[in-house]
């Protein structure tokens, strides 16, 4: 039988983790979407070396479970530090490192490369002859770029950042291997104490589905006022 | 005022200027001809490096740049002299008609937002624009966005406008009331050099007539020299095959 009565009391309970999860997704895609726009830029301006270096990065994270780089975060990055910590003379606990952070690190690494596409995807839709008219009448790079390719750029990109906002959210729920509680580790973990796991899960993607649509709202709002063109 | 020495330029394997020689006098009215990939866009394009010659000189009035030696400092004296109007207008999709026009003055030129617009508003009533200044981009039509172009490159106050087939883009009902604004610019004095395929309209308003082919100048002359005498046999050719297409 289904449990109605214990729906609130789930729902409470999850409530507790959802500004943590919403925390770390928006920390995770701020710093995939800064490190993703570098490799773009790189790509785009085909720097040698570093160019072949972010390709290969790229081939690496995105073919790699998302599960996969966050063990080997947790088991490869506590030792790292400590040897990169010794390099300069320093002695830490590498192992105190807490696992939230391992996740985040580890779920930038593999978000950058999705963030990448994403705003190589939004450079491609500039139409380059507006950038040969902005030099044909003495724009700098930046100064093109500020006025004319930016502008353009981000509002296109809007609708795809929204959705790999929601894809980091629910990539979260991959923290519970290494024991970071967010929305679904905190509905297994409310089910486990009175074993009505469906009531949980329900609860869970009621609380999923409302944040996707404030974001997905939220994205249409911002694009329509941005784009007044 | 302005003369292009030995001008040479590749994609790739395919050598596109096989050393082109061209020039323009102060006042000059100047139509460059030719059939369609002979490079008379890239031509045009060398002059403010929107793409890279590989050889070749240029002088421009007392600047000069030697192509295998590009320099930033000089291509960016050309490009405030010069203005471009380009076949597919490249109007900035961001911002309103107005914007357009008054952008390049405000962030180049570095003048007021009052001076900009004032020169603006000036040069969108000289092409027929005012009623549409805080339009954007996609609400115009073809005519509309080359106009935009025409006002945008006026502003600038440029020694030389260069247009790359201004109608070309355009449907044919709306090509009339583009080349009456180019008419208007050209019969004002400015220099200007024009590539394009409307023949009788560069025979009414040029005072030399250039004929690309194949990577180099092949023939030029005065508007009845070459189209009511044409002694280069490829002139000839294309100047009748052009006639039957119009
Ligand atoms: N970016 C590019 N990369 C490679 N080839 C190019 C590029 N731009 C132009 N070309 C080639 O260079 C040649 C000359 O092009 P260009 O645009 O100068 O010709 P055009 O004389 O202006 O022709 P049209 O009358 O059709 O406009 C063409 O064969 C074209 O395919
Ligand atoms: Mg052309």
């Amino acid at each position: 039988m289904f449990n109605f009565g214990i729906l609130l009391p789930d729902l409470l309970s999850i409530l507790t983790v959802v500004p943590r999860t919403i925390a770390m997704a928006v920390t995770i895609f701020v710093f995939a979407t800064i490190l993703g726009s570098v490799f773009t830029l790189i790509e785009h301006r085909r720097i040698p070396v570093l160019r072949e270096l972010v390709i290969a990065y790229k081939v690496f994270f995105k073919g790699v479970p998302m599960v996969i780089a966050i063990f080997l975060a947790y088991f490869g990055l506590p030792p790292a530090f400590e040897f990169i910590a010794s390099l300069v003379g320093l002695e830490i606990n590498g192992y105190a490192t807490p696992s939230w952070v391992l996740l985040i690190i580890a779920l930038v690494g593999c978000l950058a490369a999705f963030q990448a596409e994403v705003i190589k995807g939004a450079l491609n839709s500039f139409d380059t002859g507006q950038a040969d008219a902005a030099h044909s009448l003495g724009y700098t790079n930046i100064q093109m770029s500020r006025r004319i390719l930016l502008p353009q750029i981000v509002v296109a990109a809007i609708p795809d950042l929204a959705t790999s906002l929601m894809v980091t959210m629910k990539a979260l729920s991959l923290g519970f291997a290494i024991s970071v509680v967010d929305i679904f580790a905190q509905a297994q973990l409310t089910a486990a104490l009175n074993y009505y796991y469906l009531e949980a899960f329900v609860v869970a993607v009621v609380v999923y589905m409302t944040i996707s649509y404030t974001i997905t709202r939220g994205a249409d709002m911002l694009e329509r006022s941005l784009r007044v063109w | 005022m302005l003369e292009l020495k030995n001008l040479k330029l590749s994609y790739g394997t395919s050598q596109i200027l096989n050393g082109v020689n061209f020039s323009v006098k102060r006042g000059d009215v100047v139509s460059i001809i030719g059939p369609s990939g002979t490079g008379k866009t890239t031509l045009l394009k060398c002059i403010n490096y929107l793409v890279k010659p590989t050889s070749g000189t240029i002088d421009f009035d007392q600047i000069r740049m030697d192509y295998a030696r590009p320099d930033k400092a000089t291509i960016q004296a050309i490009r405030l002299r010069t203005a471009m109007v380009f076949q597919q207008f490249n109007v900035f999709k961001n911002m309103t008609v107005l914007q357009n026009v008054m952008d390049p003055l405000v962030v180049v030129q570095r003048k007021s937002q009052d001076e900009a617009r004032e020169i603006a508003l000036m040069e969108l009533d000289r092409v027929g624009l005012s009623a549409k200044k805080d339009q954007y981009p996609a609400q115009l039509s073809g005519g509309q966005l080359q106009r935009t172009g025409i006002a945008r490159a006026l502003a600038v106050r440029p020694d030389v406008m260069l247009f790359d087939e201004p109608t070309s883009s355009l449907d044919p009902e709306l090509v009339g009331e583009v080349l009456k604004v180019i008419k208007d610019v050209t019969s004002s004095g400015i220099t200007s050099i024009l590539v394009t395929h409307e023949m009788q309209f560069a025979k009414n308003i040029s005072n030399r007539i250039v004929f690309m082919d194949a990577g180099v100048v092949a023939a030029e002359g005065s508007p009845s020299e070459m189209f009511d005498a044409p002694a280069n046999p490829r002139l000839a050719q294309f100047l009748s095959t052009e006639l039957e297409t119009q």
